[in-house]
């Protein structure tokens, strides 16, 4: 009888497959949980804070609209409205990077970055971003993924760039299917003991008056390095800066 | 009665400070209110350390209300050095989040929490368990030290 499926075909060729296969399979699958798990419970938490603002200060306004503080609590109703749409495209984007199919192609990471920095500074154009590309950073790559990886690191380094404008390096080298990446800035940087969480959906090292976003952007990097075969690291020192090391392998 | 009727606030979401506060004077809550922004303050603000140095450290709040979510210290992690140190093992600590996960009710429970409030989103329901916090743990409840 002919095999019905090519997962058949695998199955049956060899008894040392079959053994590993199922462990390997169960370790992902329990990763995956872990990363919705938690991922729920971040969302639990996240997305009812701006929902609880809004209902909270808009009750404030109805009862006395004509209070001193009543502009000041719109404006606070607005920003709320705003952080949850942040934070349902952010959460959309993270869970769609592990179901996309990839487009694997050559990408020069080196122009993109210049591209992903050109589309900030016009959406926003305070504090400047400059930016220091070094050449030869290609890969071959899903370009739209890579730009969001670019995206998430370079508005990181903005967010927290501190006093004056944002200096960027990005560089790396290539060792045979693998490109090193490479991002530094000269921000307000961190502190290491809280390293383990900054890939962490909805885990911020930084206050929100210090300048922190959703929580969201270094774990959307992160799946995309991992979709490439790789994976993404910092190293930092609190008033230092921080360095993001991203490894990319060659897609086929 | 407890003697102290600070109450130390360890929230980073400014629109949640803003509301608790409102929030307490809508109770008419007399009680002084301590806000700090993130985990680590919290342990610095406690242990009169860091940015808090100088604090008489034994003047510690009646009741500290802990968010979940933090940056740098996370509130569990902020729970459980509360519950490791000799002097605040016995600090009244509850924890008022907005997420009611049963995960981390159970979890904040076993790390020593003596209560576990979830904020709701409909202000005037926050505004009453803000009244109750305050009737209970700063009228009704003794803590030890304060005979």
């Amino acid at each position: 009888m002919q095999p019905s499926s090519p997962g058949a075909t695998e199955a049956g060729a060899s008894a040392a497959a079959t053994d590993a296969a199922p462990d390997h399979a169960a370790v992902e699958l329990q990763a995956v949980h872990a990363r919705l798990e938690a991922l729920a419970r971040g969302m639990s938490h996240d997305l009812r804070a701006p929902l609880r603002a809004i209902e909270g200060f808009a009750r404030q306004v109805a009862r006395d609209p004509a209070a001193p503080e009543a502009q000041a609590q719109l404006e606070r109703i607005r920003q709320a409205a705003a952080r949850m749409g942040g934070l349902i495209d952010g959460l959309v984007e993270l869970m769609r990077i592990d179901g996309l199919p990839l487009r694997p192609g050559p990408v020069d990471l080196g122009l993109l970055a210049e591209w992903v920095a050109a589309e900030l500074q016009d959406a926003q154009p305070e504090p400047p971003l400059q930016l220091e590309v070094q050449d030869g950073l290609g890969v071959t790559g899903d370009e739209r993924l890579l730009k969001t990886l670019l995206q998430q690191v370079l508005r990181n380094a903005r967010q927290f760039a501190g006093d004056g404008p944002a200096r960027v390096e990005v560089g790396g080298e290539r060792e045979g299917d693998t490109l090193r990446l490479h991002v530094r800035d000269h921000g307000i940087g961190f502190d290491m003991a809280h390293a383990g969480k900054l890939f962490q959906p909805f885990q911020r090292l930084h206050g929100r008056d210090e300048g922190a976003g959703d929580g969201l952007g270094l774990a959307i990097a992160q799946r995309v390095a991992v979709r490439h075969g790789g994976g993404i690291e910092a190293e930092a020192r609190p008033g230092d800066g921080a360095t993001f090391h991203v490894v990319l392998r060659d897609l086929q | 009665m407890n003697g102290n009727r600070d109450i130390l606030l360890v929230e980073d979401n400014p629109d949640d400070v803003e509301l608790t506060r409102i929030a307490f004077a809508e109770a008419g809550s007399e009680h002084r209110l301590t806000v700090v922004s993130d985990g680590a303050e919290a342990l610095d603000f406690l242990f009169a350390r860091g940015a808090h140095v100088g604090r008489a450290s034994a003047d510690l709040p009646a009741v500290v209300l802990l968010d979940l979510n933090l940056p740098k210290v996370n509130g569990r992690e902020v729970l459980q050095a509360i519950r490791a140190h000799h002097a605040t093992r016995s600090l009244p600590v509850v924890v008022l989040t907005t997420s009611a996960e049963p995960f981390d009710v159970d979890a904040v429970y076993e790390l020593g929490a003596n209560s576990y409030i979830q904020k709701p989103v409909e202000f005037e329901r926050f505004v009453d368990a803000v009244r109750q916090i305050g009737l209970y743990w700063l009228s009704l409840n003794q803590v030890p030290g304060n005979p």
